[in-house]
């Protein structure tokens, strides 16, 4: 069973396209975005493999069942499970807006931003709800449906002829540049779609193997480069600076030349609705249920949190703005970085305390 | 043959038969002699048991008379081994243990005759005949079809009124204990007055009794019901009615026809994957249309985005009003054509489908593209082989309509989605509705 395992990391991977990731890199690509996606490559590579060697000795439990037995002092479950769901959430939250935001511009310009928001949030709300291995289903479905075709774009995209290698070596040469954190920190984002096994280990039988890692490293090898390089090949190392949503841009830059979709964009971010609603939906049930983990099981507890949910949302879709919500963007990877070493740090020690 | 090994098959016998509520176990006494008879009614001819083996018994009164009778008489054969009378009773034939003799009695019933053709779930090749709608016939066939030891028969009644005998099927070795004890739980909850047939447990599922996807699969076909035995499946035989309940039903049962295992691998590969598309078809089209009419007809190239718009040239109103007026006319043409009898079912759809559909376009009322559009759904709708979830797929394609009127394309793609969570959440007694890979059934351990 562990290919639900390389679903929950290949999600981010796809997101990391809606996530600001992109927009990031290229902000930074002469000040050492290249080195810093080269560090970020073995750091979330180490810290997803650690992580998930840890919390695969407590097979088939999440964090809320690993730490009742532990805890005594309601204090130390509360604050971290916290913390753990206030990140989650508002990871979930960015994509949301960002790909609201993006259909607003994109799809239907003339519709409320608000309006198209409280669609998915109900998709979304009503798919936290179900229990840990219904979601898992959920997202194999949607992935099995997306993602083939969305490989088959950046197929179209790799070998399109407008793809300016030329670009993509200039970059390149930038190379030594001093590492920046920000670019550190959002190229690893995509290694971090491990911390979900934080709720949904609950449905991950038998150890993970070692091909596992394997396939996540070249799948993320593979991604970072498409994430970062193809904007700057289609739209020049200059150019591709001028766009908010580079790939969003890229996608439109593409042709199919015999389907009855002409244009890429429509059918990139058709794929993308299915993607951001699992992935809102996987990051904002682990929240879900670590909130869920920190009280008794309740009808009206489980709809506060709900509500509050929706609240949050609403509240910063009417004051966030696409320049505001990608500063803050810039901000949360870093913060977000920090956190999950913190994490993995300190779960490693009291794994091995508590196994050993 | 000595009498304590007779003792011996009659125990062993009477041990590897469990004892089903049709399994009979007789023993004839007169001042004389006695013979023991055993044997399954529902597939046994009683009245030849009757004609061959009472009458003559009560009339010779001599033992050795009658045992030479029964010796020359061309139903009997010898007992030759104990897999071998086991499996003929499974088939039909009586056991019958006289003085210190084993002989099986041929009492084979054949009922070919009284059953129906298949008229709801049809297939070209493989086997033509349905259900009866006699209990203890259905049973039989289902028997004829799976001789095995294994079958376990249950009876319960439901309804408060009508009483009616519920027969449970399930292979002891492939039924998961846990769902059989969760069926058996719904049937004894069941608050019904009358029960006339398993299609009404569809609703009872749910608490509120009211239920959109069936979870329960209702079939006529006895050659469904024995290949679902095997992988494990509880079979409900309803009395009177001539179909029969299978449980728990996923989504993947109600996609496939008995026909895709009398086909070649790779055609019925095609014609599952066909329906899938159809059921996607049908529950998005509609949707899709006014989508991309009404909110996003960049989305196509411009030819096409021309040619459509142009024949909706003549329509004097928005496309989700000219879609519900189509689907609503074709909904009724479904209906009527189920309703009207055989001899003029052509003509409606000949009057309702190309004469209609013809003038609606030239009136200006729908356009040319928006007939295509209609006929596609209601033909793919028609390719879900299960008619009980076709149904319900032909109110889903509303919901998505609603949500694309509302929301243009994101409305059509997270609509569909929140439909898949919406099959993914349900499950039949246990066992999850709707995943990409089902697990397959093993045998468990005893």
């Amino acid at each position: 069973m562990n290919r639900y395992f390389l679903y929950l990391v290949l999600l981010n991977m796809l997101i990391n396209v809606i996530i600001f990731v992109p927009k990031i890199l290229i902000e930074y690509r002469y000040e050492g975005a290249v080195m810093g996606v080269l560090i970020a490559i073995p750091l979330g590579f180490s810290l997803n493999v650690v992580f998930s060697k840890m919390i695969s000795k407590f097979p088939e439990k999440g964090f809320p069942e690993i730490f009742s037995i532990a805890g005594k002092k309601r204090w130390f479950i509360i604050l971290p499970f916290g913390i753990i769901s206030l990140i989650t959430f508002s990871s979930g939250l960015i994509s949301l807006l960002g790909f609201v935001d993006i259909l607003r511009r994109f799809v239907n310009p003339e519709m409320p931003y608000v309006y198209l928001l409280s669609i998915f949030l109900t998709g979304v709300l009503l798919i936290i709800q179900l229990p840990t291995d219904r979601v898992m289903y959920l997202l194999e479905i949607v992935l099995f449906l997306n993602t083939p075709l969305i490989t088959f774009i950046i197929f179209k995209a790799f070998t399109s002829e407008f793809l300016v290698w030329d670009s993509i070596l200039e970059v390149g040469t930038y190379l030594f540049a001093k590492p920046s954190l920000k670019a550190i920190a959002a190229a690893s984002y995509a290694f971090s779609g491990y911390t979900n096994l934080i709720i949904f280990n609950r449905i991950i039988k038998g150890k993970l193997k070692m091909w596992n890692f394997l396939v996540i490293l070249v799948l993320g090898l593979i991604n970072l480069f498409t994430t970062f390089f193809i904007p700057i090949g289609f739209h020049g190392s200059d150019g591709a600076q001028e766009y908010l949503y580079p790939w969003i841009s890229t996608a439109d830059s593409l042709r199919l030349v015999y389907s009855p979709i002409e244009r890429v964009i429509f059918l990139f971010l058709i794929f993308y609705m299915g993607i951001t609603l699992m992935s809102v939906s996987v990051h904002w049930h682990v929240a879900f249920e670590l909130i869920k983990g920190t009280y008794k099981e309740s009808r009206k507890k489980n709809w506060a949190v709900l509500v509050i949910f929706t609240c949050c949302t609403i509240i910063c879709a009417i004051f966030l703005n696409t320049i505001l919500l990608n500063k803050i963007t810039v901000h949360w990877m870093i913060v977000r970085l920090g956190l999950e070493i913190m994490i993995v740090g300190l779960f490693f020690i009291w794994a091995r305390r508590k196994t050993a | 043959m000595p009498t304590n090994e007779v003792e011996q098959i009659k125990e062993s016998l009477k041990s590897k038969i469990p004892k089903a509520a049709d399994v009979v176990f007789k023993e004839l006494h007169t001042k004389e002699k006695y013979i023991e008879s055993f044997y399954i009614k529902t597939i046994s001819d009683e009245t030849v048991l009757h004609d061959k083996l009472l009458k003559p018994f009560f009339e010779q009164h001599h033992p050795e008379e009658f045992r030479n009778y029964l010796e020359s008489i061309p139903q009997i054969k010898s007992f030759e081994s104990e897999e071998k009378a086991i499996e003929e009773l499974l088939n039909g034939t009586a056991v019958l243990f006289y003085q210190d003799s084993v002989f099986l009695f041929d009492s084979k019933v054949d009922r070919n005759n009284s059953v129906l053709d298949t008229s709801v779930e049809t297939t070209i090749q493989g086997p033509q005949s349905g259900f009866s709608e006699s209990l203890p016939t259905n049973l039989g066939l289902i028997r004829k079809r799976y001789p095995e030891t294994f079958l376990n028969v249950d009876i319960t009644k439901v309804g408060k009124i009508s009483k009616t005998e519920v027969m449970i099927l399930h292979d002891t070795r492939f039924a998961d204990p846990d769902t059989l004890k969760r069926i058996k739980d719904f049937l004894s909850s069941l608050d019904l007055q009358m029960f006339q047939t398993g299609e009404q447990l569809l609703d009872s599922i749910k608490k509120s009794n009211r239920a959109m996807i069936p979870l329960m699969l209702v079939t006529e076909r006895p050659d469904r019901v024995a290949v679902n035995l095997a992988t494990g499946k509880v079979i409900l035989l309803v009395s009177g009615s001539p179909f029969a309940v299978v449980l728990p039903t996923v989504m993947k049962d109600f996609m496939s026809s008995m026909a895709d295992i009398y086909q070649t691998y790779w055609v019925s590969r095609f014609l599952q994957l066909l329906r899938y598309i159809g059921f996607i078809i049908s529950v998005c089209l509609p949707g899709l249309y006014v989508a991309t009419t009404s909110y996003n007809p960049e989305i196509y190239r411009v030819q096409l985005a021309l040619s459509i718009a142009g024949s909706r040239n003549a329509v004097p109103y928005p496309s989700f009003i000219e879609v519900l007026l189509m689907l609503f006319m074709m909904e009724l043409l479904t209906e009527a054509s189920i309703r009207l009898p055989k001899a003029i079912g052509p003509t409606a759809t000949t009057v309702g489908g190309l004469i209609l559909g013809q003038a609606a376009t030239e009136a200006g009322l729908v356009s040319n593209i928006m007939i295509i559009i209609v006929s596609f759904v209601a033909i793919s709708n028609f390719v879900v082989p299960i008619n009980a979830f076709s149904f319900s797929l032909r109110i889903v394609k509303y919901f998505i309509l609603a949500l694309a009127t509302l929301f243009g394309l994101v409305g059509v793609v997270i609509g569909f989605f929140i439909f898949v969570a919406y099959l993914v959440k349900l499950d039949s007694f246990g066992e999850p509705f709707l995943t990409l890979v089902q697990s397959k059934p093993q045998p468990h351990k005893e």
